[in-house]
């Protein structure tokens, strides 16, 4: 316990150095920030891994569903941007709900299947175009406001309010690990069949995780949409935000619940600050040859290794 | 009208022929070794791209360069397989991310080799059309359909008929009965890798030959390969011919009488409709789904 | 050693000497490009422009020079945004450059808060200049290449057109422009977009020679667009009389790649091919680019060179009368009104009006500039088409 106490507080002490120190640097402030979203998706993407079991090659669904219902609402229906947040998540929810057919499939099917999804909201999303803008998309997107006498929409600012969100989630993925639906969750990663004996509902159960994991990643589209200002389809669902969380999340180690956020700070700030002055046209190959080296070598991530933590994981 | 729906056929069915030819590789793959190469749309991307080296190097038929793709793309194959065969812990999972990423490694790696540049064969020959009634087509779709279902009907051959086939299909059925028999599953899910490189030379060297490519196309071909593989069914081979041009017929249909904007809607959702209809695809063995 | 003393003296000396006449009068200008990613291509070309202003302007200038810092962004917006923001720390006094109105848009926006002008001609979002940014000017809009089409058109005198066009933003705002523009002088027009994945055109080609049965086709994409479209025409041969694309299409690249597709074909177009200029300004650029790539400059090189040259003009204007740390920089700009290779250059809420662009046609192994006719170098082959 006292453990856990020091290092959440010398989590939160770096957390503030950083815009103290480097805040009146906007282009390291923006890359954390851009190196937060993606760590947002990963984190998300993890809690769907570890505690629903399933692996989704489709989360830029959520995403983009999240940016869209955001920017929406706050340009259409003159909701505050704050709630505009809230309501890219809850968007995000309710496009889940659509995908719950596809909860019986089974790893690489519900994987690709989630994919096909992202694909269609894209379609979508660039047909509808009397609501969403068509491929030309939605400029002019209302910014963050200012609250409490700090500007939101300034580089410290934006990246306060994504570490905030950041922090909740994790603490809403240490809250339901530990609690009775964690272990329940847990238990049916290793045998579905056995925790059903036992009278668990294992479909709803990873209906509900689903639910979680498109509620933070729809956050976390809103709260992008808003820092960038604008947004069109191909941006909204693009593979980036499928493909950077994934490599985030297995770098930092997709089992723990710090890995993917760590790793996407890593794995984000040495590629373009490191990768892209030594080979400006070539980094991304970089990125995809970490993630096949990781996954033969250490598909644990970095982070268990370097933090050798005496926790014991029953799963494999 | 009857025309414009005859021609959406012809043309449906001649692109269905191609699609088969890029399928079959992922789903022989799939079938025997459980895993789903992400990759193989880029191994696919990768045959084009030679051919169109050898093309505009020696300036000869790109078809002339199917020897030196098959060299190339099969040896990549391997290279590939022995990357998954690493993979110890959570296979299927793993191997899906493993091959991710590899397809990201070879996107990119063509992207720096070749540049972003758009590049389709020039040769007049392969672009002729030939009408035939009402119907009209390019020289190297037809030509390149006789190929698929020539190597189909090979394949479906040498699975049935062949030693070495028919331990392949063993190894997929159950393979540690399998090896119980004495078949080395290592060697055979090797073979399966090297006869996909096969399958993707071919369908490589056929797109370029009749169509358009660039780097970004290599994910474009790995998605439909797979939509595909899920449409026929694990472990049948006239089933994922049979995929293919109900996928490509679909889409001809729906570019012809709805919108061309939605031809991808198409795909996507032929797909997900048969996950939730019939898991085990047209022609699957059930296999375990839910 | 009286003689390295003599050296090092001697050296010191004429150091000190230049740098004082080079280091007060060079400014740094940002440049914000999509070199990586699914906009690499034109960001290159537009670099390349650059890079050949500021071979141009330092020549010609004689007592201001520029120099360049190139920032990718990876064709991302939260890129584009980090760029201009590293690229201001590093005391760039503007920017030029871009691509994709979603990526400058936050690009220009950063530029604005930083009170730096950027200057582009990548973004054909009407929303980009509706903001009220003081800081914000383009050259090019879509209106211009619809200009161009329509303007072609009508002298081909024709009744009917059927427009395929990619979803993607900038050709949909553009071909949805165009179809207002003709219906409203009473032309039948057939719309029909298409998703930019499609690889065979032959349905939707099959449908236009059948139902539309019109004169022309409009086909607004990209390069894999059109080699697709125009492969699908010359296997069903619908009975057109002209085929009709937008930019990246009469290009000298376009001819060498598919030679068999082109014959006949329009394009939007500056300059012909080869190029002949009228301008002495035309030559220089013509030869700069030749020199320093060895090759012959293609639109998107002429776009980044004019955009370029009219920032650096600026800035020295804004030099000689001291305002550059005052916001001199975009008040010269404001009043911009030059001629340059694509026409005059005035800027309105920082759009160019006066954007016209120009219809080329490809001709034997040679590319014409056939409208407008104070413009053109050749009359127009009309009918024809590449089969």
């Amino acid at each position: 316990m006292k453990r856990s106490l020091i290092a959440w507080i010398a989590i939160l002490v770096v957390c503030i150095a950083v815009p103290v120190l480097l805040g009146h640097n906007n282009y390291i402030m923006s890359l954390f920030i851009a190196a937060l979203v993606i760590g947002g998706i990963a984190l998300a993407w993890a809690l769907l891994g570890n505690l629903g079991g399933m692996v989704s090659f489709g989360h830029s669904a959520f995403f983009g569903v999240g940016a869209y219902v955001s920017a929406l609402s706050t340009m259409e229906a003159g909701v505050p941007v704050m709630a505009g947040l809230l309501l890219g998540g809850v968007g995000a929810v309710v496009a889940s709900l659509v995908m719950l057919p596809v909860l019986r499939l089974r790893g690489p099917y519900f994987a690709l299947a989630i994919l096909a999804y992202a694909h269609i909201f894209k379609i979508v999303a660039t047909e509808w175009s009397s609501v969403t803008g068509g491929s030309g998309g939605l400029s002019g997107i209302p910014a963050f406001p200012r609250m409490l006498g700090i500007d939101l929409a300034g580089k410290s600012g934006s990246y306060l309010i994504i570490l905030a969100i950041l922090l909740v989630f994790i603490l809403c993925y240490q809250a339901i690990r530990k609690s009775h639906y964690g272990i329940a969750l847990r238990a049916m990663h290793d045998s579905e069949d056995a925790t059903r004996v036992v009278g668990v509902n294992s479909t709803l159960l990873k209906a509900m995780m689903l639910f979680v994991s498109a509620f933070m990643t729809g956050v976390v589209g809103a709260f992008n949409v808003h820092y960038i200002g604008f947004l069109e389809p191909d941006y909204a669902f693009n593979g980036v935000w499928v493909t950077l969380p994934i490599i985030a999340a297995i770098f930092g180690g997709y089992r723990t619940i710090w890995g993917p956020v760590l790793g996407a700070l890593t794995v984000y700030l040495v590629d373009q600050l490191v990768f892209k002055n030594l080979i400006p046209s070539g980094h991304q190959l970089i990125l995809g040859g970490l993630l096949v080296v990781m996954i033969i070598f250490s598909p644990r991530g970095l982070v268990p290794v370097l933090f050798k933590s005496g926790r014991k994981h029953a799963s494999a | 009208m009857t025309d414009l729906i005859l021609q959406a056929l012809y043309s449906g069915l001649l692109q269905g022929g191609s699609y088969a030819l890029i399928a079959l590789g992922l789903a022989l793959v799939f079938g025997t070794t459980k895993v789903i190469n992400l990759a193989h749309g880029e191994l696919v991307l990768l045959a084009a791209y030679i051919a169109y080296t050898v093309e505009s190097g020696l300036g000869v038929n790109p078809v002339l360069a199917i020897p030196a793709a098959l060299v190339i793309v099969c040896i990549s194959a391997v290279i590939m397989y022995f990357l998954v065969s690493m993979v110890k812990t959570d296979r299927e999972l793993n191997s899906l991310i493993l091959t991710y990423g590899l397809g990201v490694i070879l996107t990119n790696a063509i992207l720096l080799i070749w540049s972003a540049d758009i590049r389709s064969t020039s040769s007049a020959w392969l672009q002729d059309a030939i009408v035939v009634g009402p119907l009209y087509s390019m020289r190297s779709e037809p030509m390149f359909f006789i190929v698929s279902v020539v190597l189909m009907g090979g394949l479906w051959w040498w699975l049935s008929r062949s030693w070495y086939g028919r331990a392949v299909r063993a190894v997929a059925g159950n393979r540690d009965a399998a090896r119980l028999m004495g078949i080395n599953p290592r060697r055979t899910e090797l073979v399966s890798f090297v006869i996909a490189g096969i399958l993707a030379s071919f369908a490589g060297v056929a797109i370029f030959s009749y169509g358009v490519i660039q780097p970004s196309l290599g994910h474009v071909l790995t998605i439909k390969a797979f939509v595909i593989t899920v449409l026929a069914g694990i472990g049948s081979i006239p089933g994922v011919l049979v995929g293919a041009l109900l996928l490509g017929v679909a889409e001809a249909l729906t570019v012809t009488l709805a919108s061309s904007a939605l031809q991808e809607l198409v795909g996507m959702i032929l797909f997900l409709l048969v996950l939730f209809v019939m898991p085990n695809g047209l022609f699957g063995r059930a296999g375990r789904r839910g | 050693m009286k003689k390295l003393i003599k050296h090092i003296g001697l050296a010191a000396l004429a150091l000190s000497l230049h740098s004082g006449a080079v280091l007060a009068d060079e400014f740094l200008v940002g440049e914000d490009e999509p070199l990586t990613g699914a906009l690499a291509r034109v960001g290159m070309g537009m670099h390349e422009g650059i890079s050949v202003a500021v071979e141009v302007f330092n020549q010609t200038n004689g007592k201001h020079t520029v120099k360049v810092l190139t920032e990718d962004n990876e064709s991302s917006p939260a890129k584009a945004i980090a760029a201009v923001e590293k690229l201001a720390s590093q005391g760039v006094v503007a920017f030029t450059g871009g691509y994709g109105s979603n990526n400058i848009g936050p690009a220009s926006d950063a530029a604005n808060k930083l009170g730096l002008p950027y200057i582009t001609s990548g973004g054909v979002d009407n929303g980009l200049v509706q903001r009220g940014y003081k800081t914000f000017f383009r050259i090019n809009n879509t209106a211009g290449y619809q200009k161009a089409m329509v303007g072609v058109l009508d002298d081909m005198k024709v009744k009917s057109a059927s427009v395929i066009y990619s979803t993607k933003e900038a050709t949909a705002h553009l071909a949805e422009d165009v179809e207002k523009d003709l219906t409203a002088k009473g032309m039948k027009v057939g719309m029909h977009p298409f998703d930019p994945g499609i690889s065979d055109f032959k349905p939707i080609v099959n449908k236009v020679r059948l139902r539309d049965k019109s004169d022309v086709i409009l086909m607004v994409g990209y390069e894999n667009d059109y080699v697709g479209i125009l492969r699908a025409a010359k296997v069903l041969k619908p009975d057109v009389k002209a085929m009709i694309g937008v930019w990246s299409l009469a290009t000298p690249k376009m001819a060498a790649d598919f030679p068999d597709l082109m014959p006949k074909v329009y394009g939007t177009a500056l300059l012909p091919y080869p190029a002949t200029f009228k301008t002495e300004e035309g030559k220089r650029f013509y030869d700069a680019y030749k020199k320093l790539y060895k090759k012959d400059p293609d639109y998107l090189g002429q776009f980044g060179y004019v955009q370029s040259m009219i920032l650096f003009n600026a800035i020295a204007r804004a030099a000689d009368k001291g305002t550059i740390k005052s916001g001199g920089i975009a008040q010269e700009l404001a009043a911009t009104d030059a001629n340059t290779l694509i026409g005059r250059v005035q800027f309105t809420n920082g759009d160019n009006l006066n954007f016209v662009h120009h219809m080329g046609q490809h001709q034997g192994d040679r590319i014409q500039i056939v409208w407008p006719k104070d413009a053109a170098t050749a009359d127009m082959q009309y009918p024809g088409v590449p089969w």
